[in-house]
């Protein structure tokens, strides 16, 4: 019995373990997504970063990968320019309905590099592109 | 045109091919089979439990719900029930049972699968509930589960009773396995007959019986056959091989079967194929738009925000008022049109017929695994890239290939689909027919009409079929936050 409760304090142990996006304390990041709510097609990703004092982080190099929230589907990738100081900018196409994710990576120009996750779920699956009549 | 149901290819048997059938033979050879599948289970609930919580990245999401799922019915499809032979629980529990021996039998009242039935219905509607799908730990949980449900059940109770009474994909299984083209069968009838022993089934010292009370001289079909081949092992004849079939031809035959009985006397048997069958549906709708539309509406004319109220009263309709329903009615008419009152009762009616539903059921499971398997098949190798990755901490298998996904262009899947889904229609008005003309020849001298019995079974069918092709065209739209906060 003895060896089953240590087993189960393992599994238990293991759960606490988790792997998965590493945001930095001292860097907030805000996503924004348009058009909100999202939808199937393109969309533009807005990232903002900032310091501690609320100062824009500029200089970073941003990577935006797009994913759905379950397993076998391929995910997106966009690359983030620069639009303003500590704003970046990407093109992201919403391949399906459903509920995605997001990890915002960003290497910044202090040698640090984080990994922000933001849920967005009930991509509509009704296309934006093509304009109703 | 051969009048045995079962049309046996009595010279297509696995045993007689080089290298396979000395694999086979092999008393190990079963274990050989589960090592790599139990390996693969500790690896996947190590990453579930302990890895990123993002189901496209963690090895227990893909693996299971991409690959194992896809295998599976692969596997059914161009052979027979490959994932029971090779059950990492299994192997486990037979570890256990060097240690414990159980010395109680399976209570007679449960010995049905009506559990069974519930359990497959359960596990479904557990699905939906915890958006297993997107969860690795709760993924990592319930591989846990099964184990521990097999080591439980099986350290309490003698024989096979987990596999036979209770595993909810086992019953998968077992009812898929009724369109393979293999069967574990005897190879000679006379040597059977002239033997005393019974091994196959009592087994012999240092090698057990078949543990679902399958005896292979009245063994039938592969309802509730693991392809263990516990009995291949204990023939001390070599008389018990793998042998080909024409596939779902068991369906329309009506035998006493070992351990099991007649199929038309078994009511909780057909409740198993329905479940099986508008489960198929079910879950194919619970993935595409119009659920959510419909389950908004739900919401608001229950004035509620419970998910789990919601997807009840979903699931209740889907897995009981319209099965019931439809089956019902077609029953109904097919027993009026057939003048059949006054030989059977509706129940019963329904309950001969039911198996029809198997191949188009398997069909649609076929057709919604294998879009999710081909569309996600490459997609395991950067997730173990990671995997191997975070836990060496240098990238051995090189940096993750994430635009890795389909094995096959986009273009193909919804012809596949459609054929996959063609076939089983076709499969299972096959075999409404053939029980139709079964009754046929078991009516009066009159005789009921065959194509008054076949008709409601054609025009149900074809209904599922229409329902189904439906669903395959529906964008599809994985959520689980309708009801988040």
């Amino acid at each position: 019995m003895r060896r089953w409760a240590w087993f189960g304090l393992l599994l238990l142990l293991l759960a606490g373990c988790g792997r998965g996006p590493q945001d930095l304390p001292d860097v907030a990041v805000q996503v924004g997504i348009d058009p909100d709510p999202p939808r199937l097609g393109l969309a533009t990703v807005t990232i903002s970063l900032r310091n501690a004092e609320q100062e824009p982080i500029s200089g970073a190099a941003v990577e935006i990968e797009g994913n759905m929230s379950h397993a076998g589907m391929v995910p997106v990738f966009a690359t983030a320019s620069e639009v303003a100081p500590g704003r970046y900018q990407a093109g992201l196409d919403f391949t399906m309905g459903g509920d995605w994710f997001l990890l915002v990576r960003a290497d910044l120009p202090d040698g640090r590099s984080l990994e922000h996750k933001i849920d967005v779920p009930g991509v509509d699956a009704v296309c934006g592109d093509t304009p109703t009549p | 045109m051969s009048s045995d149901p079962q049309t046996t290819l009595r010279r297509t048997d696995l045993f007689d091919l080089p290298g396979i059938g000395r694999f086979l033979r092999w008393r190990h050879a079963r274990t050989v089979l589960q090592i790599p599948l139990l390996a693969g289970a500790a690896l996947m609930v190590f990453d579930g439990l302990a890895g990123p919580q993002l189901a496209p990245k963690n090895l227990a999401t893909v693996l299971t719900w991409v690959h194992y799922r896809g295998l599976v019915v692969l596997a059914l499809v161009v052979a027979g029930n490959l994932f029971c032979m090779a059950c990492p629980f299994m192997l486990v529990r037979n570890v256990m049972r060097r240690f414990r021996t159980p010395a109680r039998i399976w209570p007679r009242r449960l010995r049905s699968k009506w559990l069974a039935a519930g359990l497959l219905g359960l596990m479904l509607f557990a699905y939906e509930l915890f958006d297993l799908w997107a969860q690795p730990a709760w993924t990592a949980w319930l591989i846990l589960l099964y184990f521990s449900g097999a080591l439980l059940v099986d350290a309490s109770f003698r024989g096979a009773s987990f596999c036979k009474y209770l595993c909810p994909l086992g019953q998968f299984n077992f009812v898929a396995s009724l369109n393979s083209p293999l069967q574990v069968t005897i190879r000679s009838p006379q040597t059977c007959s002239e033997c005393q022993t019974k091994d196959c089934i009592k087994g012999r010292p240092g090698q057990r019986g078949c543990e679902l009370w399958l005896f292979q001289p009245g063994k039938v079909g592969n309802m509730d056959c693991t392809f263990c081949l516990d009995c291949t092992h204990a023939c001390p004849y070599e008389n018990v091989g793998i042998s080909g079939r024409l596939p779902a031809s068991e369906l329309w035959a009506d035998p006493v079967r070992s351990g099991i009985g007649r199929f038309s006397r078994r009511p909780d048997l057909a409740a198993l194929v329905a479940v099986f069958t508008f489960g198929a549906l079910l879950n194919a709708f619970a993935m595409v738009s119009p659920v959510y539309v419909l389950e908004e509406w739900l919401a608001r004319q229950l004035n509620t925000e419970s998910e789990i109220l919601v997807l009840a009263l979903l699931f209740l309709v889907g897995l009981g008022v319209i099965p019931l329903g439809l089956l019902g009615l077609t029953g109904w008419l097919s027993r009026r049109w057939a003048r059949a009152g006054s030989r059977s009762s509706l129940v019963a009616w329904i309950t001969q017929h039911a198996y029809a539903l198997v191949p188009l059921g398997f069909g649609i499971w076929l057709a919604h695994y294998a879009f999710h398997f081909l569309t996600g098949f490459w997609t395991f190798v950067p997730v173990l890239q990671s995997f191997v990755s975070d836990m060496a901490g240098v990238p051995l298998l090189g940096a993750p290939r994430w635009e890795l996904g389909p094995l096959v262009p986009p273009g193909w899947l919804n012809p596949l689909e459609l054929g996959l889904l063609g076939l089983g229609w076709f499969g299972s008005l096959l075999v409404a027919y053939r029980l139709s003309s079964r009754d046929g020849e078991e009516a009066t001298k009159d005789g009921p009409p065959v194509w008054g019995a076949f008709l409601p079974w054609a025009v149900l069918l074809s209904l599922l079929l229409a329902a189904a092709i439906w669903l395959m065209g529906q964008p599809m739209e994985m959520r689980g936050t309708l009801f988040a906060g």
